[in-house]
């Protein structure tokens, strides 16, 4: 198997403080709007009345911190018109800002909103794995921001044979599309791809 | 709504209608030929092959609105091999490039017929391939509203009801042209464009009923396959709803009602007026329903994930 890079996420002890995604804005010093890690929250459920009270009846919520899945299949990279996005030995998918003409193909092609348009710069931009800080033995702002300890990465075999083989929960896309190089291990309220009854709680945050 | 997507809407409504107007004006021009001469259809058509060219060139310089380093551009077709989008350029530029060449040999009249008539097949074809890429762009299993069969059938059927439409208006123009600086007998004129009018109708007919029954059909396939499908029904038939109605009804106006009066005036001689009229009216109807369609398409899409 060739060598891929991948993220691991434990969903069961996520508490949502996003320090990972401020720690990789703040690496990567990212204007508002761009985000190449975000956590989401997403949940579902309602309320019953019971004796003339209204209760929470299968109520239910969690997060899930995700950035660019360094696909195995990247879409982004098949349909960029210039070559902009290329995959890496390593399984890393970089975007050349440089090479980007800014026609926003890849933001239409990739379903996690990897590929993200900075407004300045009028070009692409997207999450490359501190590929920078992973030359020098340092693990990417992310990992090491994690205060739960739930942000890891890896070989993605190794990361299979540590944590399993899924990659697909609510809110994620199932991974037909692009064979995302991500494990997971699930909080005990997620749901699997696809098969989702809630909804993203979060999505009015922007920074 | 953005610059972003006015551009895309511009540049593939222009650039449809172009190739369109092309295989129109082709036929048109082949058979008025084969009955009046060469010299009457040339006369019927050349001025319309001209009035393409300034389309084309809107059309892609609106494309070129959509980048965020226009300059750039140029490389947009190294991933041919990839994707569709490198594809949609490459043809769109050999298209472009044969359709003014085109042009401009049947302007001056440079080369001789056969030569030309290659030409003109070449820069045809080369739209037919456009128009198909154009669609394949946007068959992305991760946008389920695009990754549709309705995407290649909406566009060409666009395609050639904005060219049937376009030619229709154009070469009223072109006869009222004619008929004003008095350049010599316009009966033969006036009947290859009456005969040429009465086709165009049906024609306009026949897209019309392929563009209403295709659009139930989406919708329903569409809310039926995934949660991302069924959104985007949720916002045409919702928030969308009001453009959606407007968009059939101009439809139905400009492609069915007038261009059934259209077909009934074109009948009989002597109905130049409001032929010409009813020619027009319908040619901004449909365009203002191909924009409303256009738009919804760039609006409406909703992507699976996240």
């Amino acid at each position: 198997m060739a060598k891929q890079k991948a993220f691991y996420f434990d969903a069961s002890a996520c508490i949502g403080c996003k320090a990972c995604q401020i720690a990789c804005k703040d690496k990567h010093d990212l204007p508002l709007g761009v985000r190449w890690r975000r956590v989401f929250e997403y949940g579902g459920g309602s309320w019953v009345e019971q004796n003339g009270v209204k209760v929470p009846s299968s109520l239910f919520s969690s997060y899930l911190s995700t950035a660019c899945q360094h696909c195995e299949s990247p879409v982004c990279r098949d349909v960029c018109p210039v070559q902009a996005i290329t995959k890496r030995e390593d399984g890393i998918v970089i975007l050349d800002s440089e090479k980007c003409i800014g026609c926003r193909y890849c933001e239409w092609a990739c379903p996690y909103s990897a590929p993200q348009f900075n407004e300045e710069t009028k070009a692409m931009t997207k999450c490359h794995f501190c590929y920078d800080l992973q030359a020098q033995g340092l693990n990417p702002a992310c990992v090491d921001a994690c205060v739960m300890r739930c942000l890891d990465y890896g070989e993605l075999d190794e990361l299979r044979a540590k944590y399993g083989d899924l990659n697909e929960i609510e809110p994620l896309p199932t991974n037909e599309i692009t064979n995302p190089a991500l494990v997971i291990t699930p909080h005990k309220h997620s749901q699997k791809s696809g098969e989702g009854t809630g909804r993203i709680l979060n999505l009015e945050e922007e920074v | 709504m953005n610059v972003h997507d006015w551009a895309l809407i511009t540049f593939t409504i222009l650039v449809q209608m172009s190739v369109g107007s092309m295989w129109v004006l082709g036929a048109v021009h082949f058979f008025s030929a084969r009955k009046y001469g060469m010299e009457e259809a040339d006369r019927m058509s050349d001025r319309a092959l001209l009035a393409i060219v300034p389309v084309i060139a809107l059309g892609f310089l609106a494309s070129l609105l959509h980048l965020g380093d226009p300059f750039n551009a140029p490389r947009a077709v190294t991933n041919i091999t990839n994707s569709w989008l490198s594809r949609e350029i490459f043809f769109g530029v050999v298209f472009a490039g044969l359709a003014v060449v085109f042009a401009f040999m049947q302007w001056r009249k440079l080369g001789s017929f056969g030569q030309r008539n290659v030409v003109a097949w070449l820069s045809a074809l080369a739209g037919l391939v456009l128009v198909l890429s154009m669609s394949m762009v946007y068959m992305l299993p991760s946008q389920p509203a695009w990754n549709s069969w309705n995407t290649p059938i909406s566009f060409f059927t666009t395609t050639f009801l904005l060219g049937v439409m376009a030619m229709g208006a154009a070469l009223v123009a072109n006869f009222v042209y004619e008929k004003r600086k008095n350049t010599g007998k316009t009966t033969n004129q006036l009947e290859i464009l009456r005969a040429t009018l009465r086709w165009i109708s049906i024609a306009a007919i026949v897209l019309l009923g392929i563009h209403l029954i295709a659009l139930p059909l989406y919708m329903v396939t569409l809310a039926a396959g995934s949660k991302a499908g069924l959104a985007t029904v949720q916002l045409l038939a919702g928030s969308f709803g009001w453009y959606l109605g407007l968009r059939v009804a101009f439809l139905v106006i400009g492609a069915g009602v007038f261009a059934m009066f259209l077909y009934r005036y074109a009948l009989s001689a002597g109905e130049e007026k409001t032929l010409s009229t009813l020619a027009y009216a319908a040619f901004v109807m449909v365009l203002a329903a191909e924009v409303l369609g256009r738009f919804m398409f760039y609006a409406a899409h909703v992507r699976i994930g996240i």
